[in-house]
């Protein structure tokens, strides 16, 4: 181990020298620190954002065929007994925004189905209705002085719940899964693509093949062909992990007893799928643009790994944010997060799967990710541009803007 | 003469370090010129800022009277100093798309590079991976890339570097077979042997400034018959710091 000390010193000097390892070094704390504010203020706006909930009142009304129910819980809980012959104008109430809830209690309360109507708040929210209708349930039971009450009460009970949305019926779980494929997708293809497309320019620039590329391709078409080479090979990806899978699925369906799944089910809101469409294109030609741009300005792949972690703090830092993108979809965190290009994606592509993307804010989230990705584009080709013959060192910031 | 190639004033420097000052000379259509100079005096950084790399802080480098750009319709085979190619590809594979790229049909493309690997002896490596070539055949590959779709303009910086006396042989049957068919040279180098024997004009940098400019016949005349050689001895090593033009 002759000269081991000399080698060490060597490598740990040149790269204390870095000015990448200290960036590194206190990029990340700074990051963490964000993400951990970012934890502590999604919390703190869940945790306010309940509180409120709880606090509000919520009209319901209760109509009971079991004669178990008690009314003086149901009005000390803020409710109101209606007649079990009102039920389909409770139903029409809830159904066009007049009503928060409507709790039908069947005549057996052990073997029936208790049916609960709500009107669509959030996908956690709308729990409330249920837990009412349980809560209630319980209390009368054990007001009841009936033992035969009481024992058949603490078996589980059928609640069929009902959401109401803008007048019709919404499922909000059910309403996720399209828009939802996109975040699903985004997430893998980045998670896949990523460090591919960061090292797809660094490879030309180690391999010394870059001078003689570029007096016979201009640079814009070689990026561009680059990113777009990147996105067609994601779906083609995409495409190879999904036949398989769905091949599987047809062929071994009734061998393997497998779950039917019923598409036809599957609630197709156009309008999400299409804003879903346009946030992951545009999001997946930003991050592509910013990873080619990142391993133009770096000499090797080894440089742009370090960047990499940066760009997918960047990308996936919001997710700690997911309950505030649930419970207080309003609070000016959330719009930041959504409306900043570079945390976008997640937040729009969560949010409009949750069903509380604003219009206006899913147009100007858009229109910022797609003027920023032709921005970043452009850069990634100046970049590449002026970066090319830099085989040793990363490009300034000022050198790639300065350059005529 | 027409010329193919004008610099005129031509400055360019990097941070602090002026690299030329002030540089102007051409090249005409047809004839082999050498740009010499010792390590580090301009030659590089000239074609490379004549052919778009870098842009100069003044003065014009023109291409048959534009500023090079890949569409300018020039067809130029160049040959850089920093030299590589995509390792992980196959020897056809990264010819045919070069070839491509210079403008050859798909066919036209593997025909030709078919026709120089058989020239140069690796014809049984057409489909070999280039990180399994040795450092010599890799060589030949990309000076096979360099003369792809018959260029009409040849630059090539430092083209023997590195070569062994059979590349460099095969590299010096090249030149002259394109010089027969008519295409302009432009030989960067500070290996005068080769440059007494295929080029026309010459010039020599030094400190970014053109230490003397002319036929090759020209510059030995001014300076006393002596071989070239001996001449950029006499320049580079601080006998002579006067500029020459001839």
């Amino acid at each position: 181990m002759y000269n081991l000390g000399t080698v060490m010193r060597f490598e740990i000097s040149r790269t204390l020298k870095k000015k990448t390892f200290w960036i590194m070094a206190f990029g990340f704390p700074v990051l963490f620190a964000v993400i951990a504010g970012i934890i502590y203020f999604s919390n703190k706006a869940t945790d306010d954002a309940s509180k409120d909930i709880e606090k509000q009142k919520f009209s319901f009304v209760v109509s009971d065929e079991s004669g178990v129910i008690k009314p003086a819980i149901v009005t000390a809980m803020t409710g109101k007994m209606v007649p079990v012959a009102d039920k389909q104008q409770e139903i029409d109430a809830v159904k066009n925004g007049a009503l928060d809830g409507y709790v039908a209690y069947p005549a057996d309360l052990t073997n029936g189905t208790i049916e609960v109507y709500g009107k669509n708040v959030d996908i956690f929210t709308d729990g409330r209705y249920t837990g009412v209708a349980q809560t209630i349930m319980s209390l009368s039971a054990s007001d009841s002085t009936s033992a035969n009450v009481k024992a058949a009460l603490t078996k589980s009970t059928n609640v069929n719940s009902t959401i109401y949305r803008n007048g019709v019926q919404y499922d909000a779980i059910k309403q996720m899964i399209l828009p939802g494929l996109f975040l699903v997708l985004f997430y893998f293809l980045i998670a896949f693509f990523g460090n591919q497309m960061l090292t797809s320019t660094t490879e030309e620039k180690e391999n010394r093949v870059i001078e003689m590329l570029l007096t016979t391709v201009e640079a814009r078409t070689l990026i561009v062909g680059k990113i777009l080479s990147l996105i067609l090979l994601s779906i083609i990806q995409g495409i190879v992990v999904i036949v398989p899978v769905l091949l599987g699925y047809l062929l071994l369906h009734d061998k393997l007893s497998l779950p039917s799944l019923d598409l036809s089910s599957l609630p197709i809101d156009w309008g999400a799928i299409g804003i879903g469409f346009a946030v992951f294109a545009s999001s997946f030609m930003l991050f592509t643009g910013l990873l080619v741009a990142i391993g133009a300005a770096v000499p090797t792949a080894k440089e742009a790994g370090g960047f990499f972690g940066l760009v997918m703090v960047l990308i996936f830092g919001p997710l700690y944010a997911a309950s505030l993108f649930v419970s207080a979809p309003d609070s000016p965190l959330v719009t930041v997060l959504s409306l900043f290009p570079f945390t976008a994606p997640i937040p729009l592509l969560l949010r409009n799967a949750l069903g509380n993307l604003e219009t206006w804010e899913a147009l100007v989230g858009i229109a910022i990710l797609i003027v920023t990705a032709a921005l970043v584009t452009m850069i990634a080709v100046r970049i590449f541009r002026y970066g090319v013959l830099e085989y040793s060192r990363k490009l300034s910031l000022k050198e790639i803007f300065s350059r005529k | 003469m027409t010329q193919i190639i004008s610099i005129k004033d031509f400055s360019i420097g990097f941070g602090d370090v002026q690299v030329i000052k002030n540089l102007s000379f051409h090249v005409n259509k047809g004839e082999t010129f050498g740009l010499l100079g010792s390590n580090g005096s301009g030659k590089t950084t000239t074609i490379r800022t004549l052919l778009g790399i870098y842009q100069p802080s003044a003065g014009k480098l023109l291409i048959g009277g534009k500023p090079y750009s890949v569409s300018s319709g020039i067809r130029l085979g160049y040959l850089p100093e920093e030299r590589g190619l995509y390792k992980k590809e196959s020897v056809i594979d990264t010819m045919l798309y070069f070839g491509q790229l210079k403008g050859l049909r798909r066919d036209q493309a593997h025909n030709e590079a078919l026709d120089y690997l058989k020239k140069v002896g690796l014809a049984d490596k057409a489909k070999a991976r280039l990180d399994t070539l040795s450092g010599g055949q890799q060589q030949k590959v990309q000076l096979g890339i360099t003369i792809m779709a018959e260029p009409e303009l040849l630059i090539l910086d430092e083209p023997t570097k590195g070569f062994d006396p059979v590349n460099r042989r095969l590299l010096m049957s090249i030149i002259e077979e394109h010089q027969k068919k008519g295409a302009t040279v432009i030989l960067v180098t500070h290996q005068m042997e080769e440059v007494e024997r295929l080029c026309d004009r010459v010039i020599l940098l030094k400190d970014g400034k053109a230490a003397a400019y002319g036929t090759v016949k020209e510059v030995r005349k001014a300076h006393g018959g002596k071989s070239l050689d001996d001449i950029f001895v006499s320049i580079y090593g601080g006998e002579n710091e006067e500029v020459q033009n001839v």
